[in-house]
């Protein structure tokens, strides 16, 4: 699709970091966030070139506005909701208790 | 439905996916052959970039058969096909603004290149049959 992401050629963008000696992630919650993308991909409700369109479809001005694991995220949970593993309702309710230091 | 478990984990990232196919697919096209890639605006995957659609290049080598990503992606399964490392000289994708020592090499699948007629200035229009 001619999304946002397909950004080749595009100007202003600024230059490209580079990060001396670059851990794999940046913060826990970008591991959190691979490791749950790998294993609901195991279910095997959906393969890699889904998973990638999947973040493609992330609107436009939230895209350029967030990292790349929240790309992953935004992929993840659109794909669980298309094929019906969780509802918006159940994700919403979990970011809520989170949000509330409820669980952990 | 799978479940991946603690235990198996290392085992299957090791594992990977591989998108390579074993499949006796023919090649459209060989080393050194002139392509003309398509132009085309999918609403779904695709690893065309815009920025090489309708541009010509020369396949500079094949890496085998693969998945065809824009298929897979839409569900409607893996048309194997054959993936060639394109070379494009940068001046035919930015202009004369770009030097003229640089080029870019893209891997394409076989669905989205047209051959370049050989001894022909241009590459054939998309009604002009092929002879």
């Amino acid at each position: 699709m001619n999304g946002v992401h397909d950004l080749g050629g595009m100007h202003g963008l600024g230059p490209i970091v580079r990060e001396e000696n670059e851990p794999v992630f940046h913060a826990e919650w970008e591991r959190r966030a691979f490791a749950i993308t790998m294993a609901a991909g195991f279910l095997g409700e959906w393969n890699i070139d889904m998973s990638r369109h999947s973040r493609e479809l992330m609107p436009p001005a939230e895209y350029l506005a967030t990292s790349y694991y929240e790309h992953w995220l935004w992929g993840l949970e659109h794909l669980l909701v298309e094929k019906g593993l969780l509802t918006k309702e159940e994700i919403e309710a979990r970011v809520a208790e989170l949000r509330k230091g409820a669980v952990r | 439905m799978r479940v991946l478990r603690a235990q198996d984990v290392g085992k299957v990232l090791l594992k990977g996916g591989p998108a390579r196919v074993n499949e006796p697919v023919s090649p459209r096209f060989r080393p050194g052959d002139r392509v003309h890639t398509r132009t085309i605006n999918p609403t779904g995957h695709t690893r065309l970039p815009r920025y090489a659609r309708g541009r010509r290049g020369v396949v500079d080598r094949d890496w085998g058969v693969f998945i065809f990503p824009d298929s897979s992606a839409a569900g409607r399964g893996a048309k194997p096909q054959h993936l060639y490392s394109v070379r494009f000289e940068a001046r035919d994708l930015w202009g004369p603004a770009a030097s003229a020592r640089d080029a870019i090499y893209l891997d394409l699948w076989d669905d989205y290149l047209d051959p370049v007629e050989v001894g022909g200035s241009a590459a054939a229009p998309p009604d002009t049959p092929h002879r």
